[in-house]
Formats: C-alpha cells, structure tokens, sequence
C-alpha cells in the first residue's frame, strides 16, 4: 500500500465555531493507481489533499505514506516528506514567476541538497519529459498556460516522487490544453506513476480508473472512475462515446 | 537539509531580489547608509581629534611640573585656591637649591589677550609671559631667529622680547623682526628672538605668545602671583620629582603635618585628563546621534522586510510545499536584510570617509578614519540589518503553508 488512510478527521475552529472538515475518512491506494477525488466545494476535498500532501495534519486518526506513520511527524520531517515522497500540481501552477522554467524545475532538488550540476541535467530531463525541452531558459509569463501546467509537473516528476497529488489541474487551462494535460497524466499513469487527482469536474474523474466521492466530510463513494463520478446512465454513456 | 545548503540558496535569493525592487530598495539602504556615514564621520573626527591632541601634547614637553597656587583643573571651591599663600621668590630659589632631581626651575608670570603693535599692524589676544633662561629648557622651545632671554635681561629690567612664531610673521610678513621695535602695553620692546612654531592644541595656537623677562615684567605690571616650573631629564622621574618637590615647598611654606598641601603641583597629563573627560560626554552625545540615525534606517529595513514577506506569500507557501524547511524560510530573509544592510553600510562607509576628509581640509580637526574602523562600519551594518531582519523573517516562516499557497 502507497497510501492508506485510517479513520482522519480535521476539525477547524471559526471564531467560536468548529468545522469539522473531515469526519473520518479511511481508504488505501495502491501503488500505480491513478485516483480522482471528486466533490463539490465545502465537501472536504480540499482538506483531504491537504492532508494527503503533508501540508496539514490530522486532528485524529493515523495516515501512512509509504510505509511511514506521517499522522504525527513535526515540521520538519514533513517538509522533507513532501520534497521526497510528493509531487504537487496546482490549479493555478504555482511557479516562481522570477525563475526560468529550469529554475523552478530545478527548485525542489535545491532543498534536497543536489549540486547545481546533477540538479541542472535532472531537471532538463525532466522538461524533456513533459516535452519542453525548448523552453528552458523561458519564465512563466513567457509560456501559455498548458505549457506553464507542463513545467509544474515537471516540477513535480524532477524529484521522482512516490505520489504525484493534483489539485485541479486543468481548472485554469482552456478544454483542448485541459486535454493535452489529462493526456499527459494517462502517459504518466502508464509508465507505473502513482496519481491523486482532486477535482470537481465528473468528466475529469471519469477518465480515472478509480473515483472516490466526498461530501460532508465522509466518503460516499469509492468505485471505478465513470461510476461513482457519473450520476446516471446518460452521462455514463455520453462519457463513454467522447 | 544543511544549513550550509540554507545560506547558499538564501544567499542566492537574496542577491537576486535586491535587484527586482531596485528603486525601494535603494531608498533603503540609503537610509542605513546616511547612519553608517554619520557614525562613521563622528567616529573619524573623534579619531582625528585625539591623535592630533596625542601629537601636541607630546611637543610640549612632558618632563616637567608646574607649581602653582592653584590647579590646571580646579574642581569643587575655587576660592580655596585664591586664599593661598602666593609663591615666593625665596621659596623658588630654596627649591633650586634643595632639589637633587630638578635639572631646571623656572619663575613664569602670565597676562592673557595683550596687544602687539609696529606701526599699523597689531596682533592681540597674545600670552605675555615674564620669565627667566631656564623656560626653554623646561618648555623645549627652539629660537631659530636670534636668542632667548637671559637672566641678566632680567636682573637689568631690559625692554627686550622674543615672539612667538605666530606673532613674528603677522607682525613682520615677510621680512625679520630682529633688532625692531614692538610695542605692548604703551612700552616699546626690542626683539631679540624668534620661537620655533609649535602648533595648535584643540585649535589653539601655541604660538601666539610674547617673553620678557621676569623682572622687568614684575616691574611693569607690578604682578608677583608667579609659578613655578620645574625640569628633570626624564619622564619616567616624574614621579619621584613630584614627591621631592611637594616635601620641598611644604617646608619652605611651613605646611604643619597632616594638613593638605596649600600649592598645587601640576602636570600636562592632567590636560589630558581633563581633556579626556570633557569630551567623553561630547563623544557620546554624536555616537548617539549617529546610532540613532542607524536606527531609524533600521526600521527601515525591518518595514521593506514586512512589505516583502507580505508580497511573497504566495512564494513562501511555493518554497514550502517543495520542501523548505521553516529555517530555509528564516536564513533566506535574514539574508536578504543584512545584504541591503550591508550594501548601505559599504556606501555609508564612502560617504562617512569623505565626510571626515571634507571636515579635516576645511577645518583645523584632523579627521582621521582606521582601516578596522571601515570594516567595522561595514559589518555592523549587516548587524543592524540582521536584528531588523528576524521579525520579517519570523512572520514569514511561521506562515502556514496551505494559507500562504491561498494568499491572492
């Protein structure tokens, strides 16, 4: 197991109020499975893919993360969970907007303590890999949208992670770049990755092999992609003809 | 992650950021710089200043006492000192006989702000001292032009002087004074000497000062309030000088044992002394200002810090999501300030040597800066920037990293 989830809840407190984000929430994913976590917003997904991405920790329950207990880890030990087990991907890219593509590929490796050499040719790789390897020395306001979404998962594979965690990734990104970057995804799923994909969009969940529902901080849901994602056959079947 | 690995990238980061907000952050290290530069320009003057009081004090001879009846520094009732006992001729004559260390004991009788004539010109606030051949020794003056005063000047009351350098070339520009005729007080003089220059002590001339002989000065200002200064071959005996010349006069005053002495016996140290004392508190008065303006630039620092941080939030939750540590976070910033921090005090160092170099070419001070002095300026700047840094850096690395990746 890759992931496995033991009963977690995330309380918030609001002024006087408690926001009980995650009310218990168990389940396991195997390595190699591609995931979507589909739920509308409010419903807690989020605060899972927080959690997941060792960005938060849990108010209760136990959390591993290949092999390890991350549930009750400090600050520190965290950070270097997520520079060595986790690859983000955001909705909104989330790239240094001073840096080179290279630059914010190469950024990761920078706080895992790589010399600049080995650090530079991993990263070209890397861009090779998402097929920007002639926008090295570009920064982000020189790139179209799916071509910054390639450099942040870029990002994300330079490290060569255990998990790769995207939260919405082609929120911002037009249908046909939406496309071309779930492509890229299914590219990466076949070569043996590990993906979670947060998402609200039942299209998008489809086209994962597994789908798990949340709302109101409890699963309700966890099956192949197009049927937990999909409310009726209609849908299914429209999924199925594009 | 190694901290070594932590200073290099915050190094990195720091160098490149400096030059995004080039603008704001000129402004601010420009204020660090006018602190380092005021600091530094106090600290030069003052530098200067004791080094050329150091030189001076030196040239006036330091193997010598002064009796008198009252000291250099009078401290608590001054009207302690004026109801002593003036000095007497015998009391001087008893000490050159008695004394085995004194190698020179000289009469020296004084009127401040006289006035020097030759036809139109005149020179006035000159020292008129009346005294014997012995004040060359004593004082170590030299006479380049003509010859000191001898004791059989005095004892025939001549109307001879010697001049200070100072009043010899504003008397005479250009041309001898020996052999002509001055007139102080009413009375002509011939001159028969000129003195070497000796210099300014806390911009004061030394040279502004006119001999006659004793008795003749006794006989014009009908003054006897005279005292006493007394030589020995070595500074090192001063020492053994004093306590001999202090058993010596008490006798000769009739001091009863177990009384305080009622003369005073006085050093050039003693100047120093003084010196020392009434600039301190000057010293400190500028050293604060300049600390104070070093605080403001400071603050500064600390409020481009904040406005930093707040804009790089987003940034910030970046860095953390990838793997940086809240230390990483920390080092970055820390660095950063003490960077424009140091950029200010390099600069301030500049303006603060030119600043004292400026005031030693205008004015008589003669500002000097030490090479550690430079460095100094420089890296406690840094400081500075360092100690305003850790608050911005604090907030930045205490952001929640889910937060701060929300931050619009």
């Amino acid at each position: 197991m890759l992931i496995k989830l033991e009963d977690i809840r995330r309380y918030y407190t609001v002024g006087t109020e408690v926001v009980h984000a995650l009310n218990g929430v168990s389940f396991e994913v195997s390595r190699g499975e591609w995931v979507a976590i589909i739920g509308q917003s409010g419903s807690g997904k989020s605060t899972l893919m927080n959690v997941i991405g060792c960005l938060d920790t849990p108010t209760a329950g136990r959390y591993w993360l290949n092999g390890k207990d991350v549930s009750n880890m400090s600050d520190n030990e965290l950070a270097d969970i997520r520079n060595r087990e986790i690859g983000f991907i955001f909705q909104t890219f989330q790239l240094l907007p001073r840096d080179t593509a290279l630059g914010n590929v190469e950024l990761p490796l920078i706080y895992r303590g790589l010399r600049a050499k080995e650090r530079r040719e991993r990263a070209r790789h890397a861009l090779d890999q998402v097929g920007l390897s002639n926008r090295v020395t570009h920064r982000p306001n020189e790139l179209s949208g799916g071509q910054r979404q390639r450099v942040a998962i870029a990002r994300a594979l330079v490290t060569e992670p255990s998990l790769l965690l995207a939260d919405e990734p082609t929120g911002n990104l037009d249908s046909a770049t939406g496309l071309e970057i779930i492509g890229l995804f299914e590219q990466l799923h076949r070569q043996g990755h590990t993906i979670c994909l947060v998402t609200h969009e039942p299209t998008l969940a489809a086209r994962c092999p597994r789908a798990i529902r949340i709302s109101d901080g409890l699963i309700v849901k966890d099956g192949p992609g197009p049927q937990v994602a999909l409310e009726n056959r209609t849908e299914r079947a429209r999924a199925a003809a594009t | 992650m190694s901290l070594r690995v932590d200073l290099l990238e915050g190094g990195r980061i720091a160098l490149r950021t400096l030059g995004v907000n080039r603008l704001r952050t000129l402004l601010t290290l420009t204020a660090v710089g006018i602190g380092v530069a005021t600091l530094l320009a106090i600290v030069g003057i003052i530098q200067g200043l004791n080094g050329a009081f150091a030189r001076q004090l030196a040239s006036l001879g330091t193997a010598s006492l002064n009796i008198s009846r009252r000291p250099y520094v009078m401290t608590g009732d001054w009207w302690r000192y004026r109801n002593r006992k003036q000095l007497t001729i015998a009391q001087m004559q008893g000490l050159l006989q008695q004394s085995q260390l004194a190698t020179a004991v000289v009469p020296e009788v004084n009127e401040d702000g006289r006035e020097l004539t030759v036809g139109d010109e005149s020179v006035s606030g000159v020292d008129l001292i009346g005294t014997l051949a012995d004040f060359q020794k004593v004082w170590g003056y030299e006479v380049p032009v003509g010859r000191f005063l001898t004791d059989a000047d005095s004892d025939a009351e001549r109307q001879v002087a010697v001049l200070g350098s100072e009043v010899a070339e504003r008397l005479f520009p250009g041309r001898s004074a020996l052999g002509e005729s001055v007139r102080l007080d009413n009375r002509p003089y011939r001159v028969i000497g000129v003195l070497g220059k000796k210099g300014q002590i806390l911009g004061q001339s030394m040279d502004l000062l006119v001999l006659i002989p004793f008795k003749t000065f006794l006989a014009v200002y009908g003054k006897r309030d005279f005292q006493i200064d007394v030589a020995v071959d070595d500074a090192d005996q001063l020492d053994k000088l004093e306590d001999e010349v202090v058993g010596i006069m008490r006798r000769l005053r009739s001091v009863p044992p177990g009384s305080a002495d009622d003369f005073s016996v006085n050093r050039t140290e003693q100047l120093a002394d003084t010196y020392r004392q009434l600039t301190s508190a000057l010293y400190g008065v500028a050293v604060g200002v300049g600390l104070i303006t070093l605080l403001v630039g400071g603050i500064g620092i600390m409020n481009i810090m904040l406005v930093s941080v707040r804009e790089r939030t987003r940034e910030i939750g970046i860095r953390r999501a990838l793997g940086a540590r809240r230390r990483t976070i920390v080092v970055q910033f820390l660095f950063e300030a003490s960077l424009i921090s140091a950029v200010g005090g390099a600069i301030g160092t500049a303006l603060g040597l030119g600043v004292a170099k400026v005031v030693s070419l205008v004015t008589s001070l003669a500002a000097a800066v030490q090479p550690l002095t430079v460095l100094g300026g420089i890296l406690f700047a840094a400081t500075v920037g360092l100690i305003f840094g850790i608050w911005p850096a604090a907030r930045a690395a205490r952001l929640d990293p889910v937060e701060a990746l929300r931050y619009e």
